[in-house]
């Protein structure tokens, strides 16, 4: 196995379009990386250019030590598993899989024993005589995944692989490739843009925006953590609601033309007067206490059962808020709400650069 | 389950498939009647009067080595057309699909020829490979190749190979660049990352995959190089020298209208019916089949 190391990794398009920006990564023997962001944040881009799949315009990429820029991507020892599959489709599960092995020119002894353990691993024995086409979604992506793994790489890297199949399939098969990772103990570079996905499966997060990344952690650091508004907003479900305003009355209140949004139990002593504050919706408690608190008038309830979520907005303006109660919970039919924050549920950032501030 | 139209009115289908019908009994079932039943007469060269002669004019053809003789150069022209015509389409076809910028102006140049009729063809590639005026055997001459097709038979069916094979490089051209076109850039980068190098890439991964256009075109492509060559070949060397050029169109041509031995013709061309009949048969049968993957 092998550890990977990203230095001021850069990739500009022809006609100065430039989709990933002085990226710094590394990864570890052994990690689990997910790169997650929108569509369009480089993520992509990122992977292909550690796959070799797109030159690297500057900054260096290593592989176990070994600047491999300027290498061919089947000399690069990583293996690679697409958002569409990309199995052939006139091979047998069999000979996809050996097709690699066979270019490296391994005995055939070695290629079928290696096929036949990878199959049972993931259960794919009896489908090893078909067609792709005559597999199911899931199917399909297990025999990508197999055909990493024959080729024993140091480096698997994974864009998007469950994005084609229903949210089913895909719970499932998460619970696979983690099962697999911790089998294999291989180094992973996985893509997503499902923060769900990102947050089950990765020892540690890279979250990109417009090319470059915002923030590097565990999925908990980001959630509890998270040092940009775009992570904060980014990582959670339903996304993290935004107070903007200015603090008044010697820091006590948020205040939003004019009108009071926030109101503190104590000052909170911070210098500056604009912010802007997350609240994440399971932090925000319906009741009378709490370190921050503000008044939410109620729009309409969405009941998923374990969870029921609350939408409205701020009763002095149009600001969305949404809140996520437990779906046992049974509040008063009012349209107004007193909703509590604790105080280290409060997260604050810069309304300009977006970088957050602590108190 | 298909969708299928109902009508509420009997007439109506009828009333919509019969000019096709008319069209094709008219102008194929018609001659083709025609051509089947003087293939069993002899006919005097003015048409006066016809003996009815049972198979003896199939019998002749297939003791007439001159006959015979027009079969092996129908064949060779017909491979040598389609492999030629195959290769070098399917290598530009290779370098347009890399192409990014300008493929649509190089694509609609490469198809040009296509657009030129056959006679034409035949006669630019007269004019150019001219013993006395052309300016490529002028060059020829000059690298030390003595050229003159009218005298040296390989010479002339070559000439006509290559001509043919120029005009219907164009058609190979645009279903090997949609056949390219619809193969997906995540397989070739699979395959990159399998170790796969270009050569290898192209002869297990792409070429496999193209079977279905390349299939379709061999079948297109024979039935081009034996049955639509004939105005060509006509423009250029006529069948000739000796027979050299003379494929099986052609020697239905110089039988009926220049020989006048209409029986004969007649059934010179019940026999390429036959060969077109079991051509399409074959394309019909395999084509959905052996290589569908």
């Amino acid at each position: 196995m092998a550890h990977l190391s990203l230095k001021s990794l850069t990739k500009v398009y022809p006609g100065n379009v430039t989709a990933v920006e002085a990226a710094d990564l590394d990864v570890a023997d052994g990690e689990f990386v997910v790169l997650v962001g929108p569509s369009g944040c480089g993520k992509s881009t990122m992977l292909r250019m550690i796959a070799g799949l797109e030159r690297i315009t500057s900054g260096t990429l290593k592989i176990d030590d070994k600047v491999v820029n300027d290498v061919e991507p089947g000399h690069r020892n990583i293996a690679m598993v697409f958002q569409n599959y990309a199995l052939y489709p006139h091979m047998s599960v069999r000979r996809n899989m050996a097709y690699g092995l066979k270019n490296e020119g391994k005995p055939k002894a070695e290629i079928e024993a290696r096929i036949n353990e990878a199959a049972q691993m993931l259960r794919l024995t009896e489908y090893l005589d078909r067609k792709p086409r005559q597999l199911s979604g899931g199917q399909r992506q297990r025999v990508a995944m197999g055909r990493a793994i024959v080729r024993q790489p140091a480096v698997f890297l994974f864009d998007e692989p469950l994005s084609n199949l229903d949210a089913k399939l895909r719970t499932e098969l998460r619970a696979e490739l983690k099962a697999l990772h911790d089998r294999l103990r291989g180094t992973f570079v996985y893509v997503t843009h499902d923060q769900v996905e990102a947050m089950s499966l990765a020892d540690r997060i890279v979250v990109m925006n417009a090319g470059r990344i915002e923030q590097i952690g565990a999925p908990i650091a980001l959630y509890s953590r998270p040092e940009t508004r775009f992570v904060a907003e980014f990582i959670g479900s339903p996304a993290m609601n935004f107070v903007e305003g200015v603090l008044g009355e010697g820091g006590a209140v948020l205040v939003s033309e004019g009108r009071e949004v926030l109101q503190f139990d104590r000052p909170i002593g911070l210098a500056g007067s604009g912010f802007v504050v997350g609240l994440r919706p399971e932090h925000m408690k319906p009741s009378k206490g709490g370190f921050a608190r503000l008044r939410f008038r109620r729009v309409f309830d969405e009941q998923l059962g374990a969870d029921t979520l609350i939408h409205g907005t701020l009763d002095s303006g149009p600001t969305r808020v949404i809140l996520r109660v437990d779906g046992a919970l049974h509040l008063p039919d009012a349209e107004r709400l007193e909703v509590g924050v604790a105080r280290e549920h409060l997260h604050l950032f810069d309304p300009k650069t977006g970088l957050r501030i602590d108190t | 389950m298909q969708k299928r139209v109902t009508f509420n009115t009997k007439t109506l289908p009828y009333l919509l498939v019969g000019p096709q019908i008319a069209v094709t009994l008219v102008f194929f079932f018609w001659p083709s009647w025609q051509a089947l039943e003087s293939a069993l007469y002899i006919e005097d060269a003015f048409g006066l009067s016809r003996d009815f002669v049972g198979l003896r004019n199939f019998r002749d053809l297939l003791n007439d080595d001159v006959y015979l003789a027009s079969f092996g150069v129908s064949f060779f022209f017909g491979i040598a057309v389609t492999f030629l015509t195959m290769a070098l389409a399917l290598a530009l076809a290779s370098a347009a699909n890399r192409v990014l910028r300008a493929a649509t102006a190089y694509r609609t140049m490469l198809i040009w020829p296509y657009a030129v009729a056959p006679a034409l063809a035949g006669v630019i590639w007269y004019f150019l490979m001219n013993p006395s005026l052309g300016i490529a055997s002028y060059w020829l001459d000059a690298v030390g190749v003595d050229w003159n097709h009218y005298v040296n038979g390989d010479q002339a069916l070559l000439l006509v190979i290559i001509a043919a094979s120029w005009k219907q490089i164009s058609y190979n051209f645009l279903f090997f660049l949609a056949g390219l076109q619809s193969i997906p850039q995540s397989l070739i980068e699979a395959a990159a990352i399998d170790r796969a190098g270009p050569m290898r890439r192209f002869w297990t991964i792409i070429f496999p995959l193209l079977t279905p256009t390349t299939f379709f075109l061999l079948v297109v492509n024979l039935v081009y190089a034996f049955f639509d060559t004939f105005s060509l070949i006509h423009a250029t060397t006529q069948g000739g020298p000796a027979n050299a050029t003379s494929t099986l169109v052609v020697k239905v041509y110089q039988t009926g209208f220049v020989g006048q031995d209409y029986g004969s013709s007649a059934a010179q061309s019940v026999i390429l019916m036959a060969i077109v009949i079991a051509m399409t048969f074959v394309q019909f049968r395999y084509i959905d089949r052996r290589v569908n993957y």
